[in-house]
């Protein structure tokens, strides 16, 4: 299973190409409002060509980089990380960890991105008329024309390359061969959420799938956390107690005796045969050898986690941080955040919560 | 009781009144020296009188033989163990600290005293918490007026034979019983000596035979032994003269000796390499650039060129099972006293690694063995005062005894027997696990003191419980024996009140109370109530298997976590939801 399915991968990729099948599904809904059955249809055509062309485009690009990237990395780590493997692994689990934690609050938002990108495509296409004849006006000109290529192809392209670093980045601790099937099916459901989304399905089930998914996204990366923290004290382990952990194989010493918590000798995760363990690692992060850190770092994790839930909870319904003044009346208008279909632009949202930085600046 | 007694004073009242026994007195006065054995590191050694090697103690079958050792080492306690030698009626002689003696700290003397019955080859060594490889170590050579082989040999040669370390054994220990050393991975030693040293000569006559007589005095390393050109005759093991038999290369485990006759070639014309190889198979990891051999020679001429040995292609040595004694004394065939001891090494709380008979690890009691039996009147029968931690087993007068010993170990291990020759009944070959019973066994089988077992082998050993003594049973690796691969024998303990009680002398109560051991209770120090062992030593406890409390508290609590976390990601992901609706 480890070896088949590399689950922060697959998330990935469903977190990215839901992003990006919401703002097809934005443009594609924008082109139908805009251009009725009164309009020429020759033009709509014309125009959702242009965006397949620039989404298909961008997805070739994406591949192209990305496998040449991802084997990069892999070659490249391959040769410089042996030595220190499980030091390596330690770092590459956490990092996957903060990037799935700073990812996964958006995913419930993804409603909200809609709206901006309603809002951003909308004024895209507003600046046509604007437009301020410069220097570069016949560039400008030229964008415009294809703006309907250009903001999915852009789009595509950035979700795309951003994928395929999280991917770099989190994947270097996994087998090559647990890459292709999570990198399918996360591209597959996020294309499928987005199709729901651009269809305008029963929202609240949509919320729920997503809040479902979110949930599994933060255990995954609780365990990750825990994990990291693990292979950290595992190469300690090894360094002081040298050839006999590899001896041990998962019976006593193969620990260090001092800083477990539990050891059962079964159930060890990524050795071969003992599959469901290794799922279990990947979503839970289960370990056959628990240390004082790594459940101390589990645990921890999720208290950062629900405090940091509590605090955008906080901060989304009394529109300030617990602790902080109330904001200035003026400010205090604009607290129509919640309120996902009325297109408003939430400013004030921006730069203040960590967790949202991302959606923020897309 | 009285039959037992009656046995011990009959050999005594024979050899008063057929020999005149000489008495042989060493004052050894036991201190560090500096020296360099191996011209690659010089190091502190324990040597006598200021020097290192100890002396070769040479004596006559029937000889008394005195030893008083003053211990001037300053750090470390100490006290001496003559392999090999019965020790009929001197059980307290016998010299394993905390067995039938207290250690003998710095500053204080003690004396060894006792007479030498039995030929052949032993050697003497400290008993005392993995100290001999330190340097306190050397053979114990008993002649025999009456030897079957007196007149088949010239003169006599003893090559003692040795692993080396360059550090000393209690920096070696702390890291061997160690967190950090958790599969139990035994110090390489860093070097091979013989007569504790290296490119030894041995001058030779042309034409004459040679009674060559080796001892394997080292920590942990078996020793290939052979010599090119020149073919081996096998007249003793461990003190019990053989059928000769000839060999080409001996198989020579830690604490084992050989007697073999090697006659010399008729002319000068060339020397002939011996050499002695660490079996490498004993050893965890080989470290770059170790040489397992020591070069010797048999030098006919010493103008003659010293000949670098040849290479082998392997080792093939010759297998001592098939030996037999020379007396022809027939297989103990009625066993009394079956004793079934499983061996194997496991990792206790502590984190270290340690050996087990039947999964007790010896910790050593608090009373020296041989102090309770003698103060524990009627009782010294009950296996119980001995302590938890002691593998302790009481043997009746004169019973045939079989120890059935089970090596569950991937390893080589020479087993040795305090008091007693055993007969080598049986032994498995590699990997044949536990022992079956058979009737396949030979009709005047080997004896010897000390005894390889295979790697996941087994050995059947047998001998009649006729020497009242305290006696260890332990895997002569000194690391294993530090990591508790010890059995302790209490054979026919009410016959042996009645040799030693109030037999004691002064220099051995002294050194307890110079060392503070008490002398008297069980293996606590418990005189009132022998079946008390509350305060005795005790190995660190097993591993607990599995969850205990902190890993459930710590589940259950990682596993709150987790579900609160996701009840607070839920109660934020449902509020676009009710706004919506709302």
């Amino acid at each position: 299973m480890v070896n088949v399915f590399a689950v922060p991968v697959f998330f990935i990729c469903f977190r990215e190409c839901l992003e990006t099948s919401i703002i097809v599904s934005v443009l594609l809904a924008f082109l139908k409002q805009t251009l009725g059955p009164e309009h020429d249809a020759s033009v709509r055509k014309r125009l959702v060509r242009q965006i397949w062309l620039g989404v298909g485009l961008g997805i070739f690009i994406c591949v192209v980089i990305g496998a040449g990237l991802i084997g990069a990395f892999y070659k490249a780590g391959k040769e410089a990380f042996d030595s220190a493997e499980l030091i390596w692994e330690g770092v590459f689990a956490i990092i996957a960890s903060l990037i799935i934690t700073l990812m996964g609050a958006a995913l419930l938002r993804v409603n909200k991105l809609q709206d901006k990108w309603r809002v951003k495509i909308a004024k895209a296409l507003e600046n046509n008329d604007t437009s301020r004849l410069s220097m570069n006006g016949r560039f400008k000109k030229w964008c415009e024309k294809y703006a309907m290529f250009l903001l999915p192809f852009v789009t595509v392209l950035r979700e795309g390359i951003e994928a395929v670093l999280f991917i770099g980045g989190v994947g270097l601790g996994m087998p090559a061969t647990s890459f292709p099937l999570a990198v399918i099916c996360g591209l597959g459901a996020g294309g499928l959420v987005g199709f729901l989304i651009y269809k305008g399905g029963n929202r609240t089930s949509l919320q729920i799938f997503l809040i479902i998914s979110t949930c599994f996204l933060y255990l995954i990366a609780a365990g990750l956390f825990s994990k990291g923290v693990w292979d950290f004290e595992a190469n300690a382990w090894t360094k002081t107690a040298g050839e006999g952990v590899t001896e041990a194989g998962s019976g006593p010493g193969s620990y260090d005796i001092r800083k477990s918590v539990w050891h059962v000798n079964c159930c060890t995760p990524g050795s071969k045969g003992d599959g469901g363990w290794g799922i279990f690692n990947s979503l839970f992060g289960w370990q056959n050898s628990a240390t004082i850190g790594s459940v101390l770092s589990y645990n921890l994790y999720w208290l950062v986690v629900i405090v940091g839930f509590l605090l955008l909870g906080f901060k989304e319904r009394k529109g300030h941080w617990p602790l902080q003044k109330k904001p200035a009346p003026a400010a205090g208008d604009i607290r129509s955040e919640s309120d996902g279909s009325s297109g408003v632009v939430e400013q004030k949202h921006e730069g203040a919560a960590t967790l949202n930085v991302r959606e923020v600046n897309a | 009781m009285a039959m037992s007694l009656s046995n011990f004073l009959l050999p005594i009242a024979l050899f008063l009144a057929f020999t005149s026994a000489a008495t042989v007195t060493h004052d050894f006065d036991v201190s560090w020296v500096q020296a360099n054995p191996d011209g690659a590191h010089p190091r502190p050694v324990i040597g006598v009188n200021g020097k290192w090697p100890l002396p070769v103690i040479v004596v006559t079958k029937g000889d008394r033989v005195v030893v008083n050792v003053k211990n001037s080492l300053g750090n470390q306690s100490t006290s001496l163990h003559f392999h090999g030698l019965y020790q009929y009626g001197s059980n307290h002689m016998d010299g394993p600290v905390q067995v039938t003696q207290c250690p003998i700290p710095p500053g204080s003397s003690f004396t060894y005293n006792f007479t030498v019955d039995q030929p052949g080859t032993y050697w003497y060594h400290s008993h005392n918490k993995g100290q001999y490889p330190d340097g306190i170590r050397a053979p114990f050579i008993v002649h025999d007026p009456d030897s079957p082989f007196k007149d088949l040999y010239d003169e006599e040669i003893v090559l003692p034979f040795s692993d080396w370390y360059h550090d000393e054994m209690s920096g070696l220990l702390a890291d061997f019983i160690s967190i950090k050393n958790p599969s139990g991975a035994e110090p390489v030693p860093n070097s091979n000596l013989v007569n504790e040293t290296q490119n030894l000569s041995v001058s030779i006559k042309a034409g004459k035979t040679y009674l060559v007589r080796m001892v394997n005095m080292g920590a942990f390393a078996a020793q290939y032994v052979w010599f090119e050109g020149h073919t081996m005759r096998i007249v003793e093991v461990d003190g019990v003269y053989t059928e000769p038999t000839e060999a080409d290369m001996i198989y020579m485990t830690a604490a084992q000796r050989y007697s073999v006759l090697i006659t010399a070639k008729n002319s000068t014309d060339a020397n002939f390499a011996f050499v002695g190889s660490m079996d490498q198979d004993l050893f965890d990891a080989i470290p770059k650039g170790l040489n397992p051999n020591v070069t010797g020679w048999l030098v006919y001429d010493e103008k003659k060129e010293k000949p670098a040995p040849k290479e082998i292609a392997a080792f093939e040595p010759f297998d001592d099972f098939i030996l037999v004694p020379e007396d022809k004394q027939g297989i103990l065939d009625s066993v009394d006293h079956t004793i079934t001891l499983n061996m194997k090494m496991d990792n206790l709380a502590d984190g270290a690694n340690y050996a087990f008979f039947n999964d007790v690890t010896y910790v050593r009691p608090k009373v020296p063995t041989l102090y309770t039996v003698l103060s524990s009147g009627d009782q010294a029968t009950n296996p119980a005062i001995y302590g938890s931690n002691t593998n302790q087993i009481v043997l009746k007068a004169n019973e045939t005894v079989e120890i059935i010993l089970n090596n569950d170990d991937p390893g080589k291990h020479p087993f040795h027997l305090h008091g007693h020759e055993f007969q080598v009944v049986s032994r498995s070959e590699e990997e044949a696990g536990a022992y079956v019973a058979s009737d396949a066994m030979p009709p005047t089988p080997m004896r010897r003191d000390t005894i390889l077992v295979r790697p996941n082998g087994n050995v059947v050993l047998r001998f009649k419980a006729s020497n009242p003594g305290v006696w260890l049973f332990h895997c002569h690796i000194e690391w294993h024996v530090a990591s508790g691969l010890v059995a302790t024998i209490i054979e026919d303990p009410l016959a042996l009140q009645a040799q030693l009680s109030n037999q004691i002398p002064a220099s051995h109560m002294q050194v307890c109370k110079d060392s503070n051991t008490p002398t008297a209770g069980n293996a606590a120090g418990n005189t009132k109530d022998l079946f008390n062992l509350a305060g005795e030593r005790k190995a660190p406890s097993a591993i607990p298997a599995g969850f205990t409390a902190k890993g459930i508290v710590a589940l259950v609590f990682s596993t709150l976590a987790a579900f609160v976390g996701m009840a607070v990601i839920g109660w934020y992901g449902m509020a676009p939801i009710k706004s919506k609706s709302g």
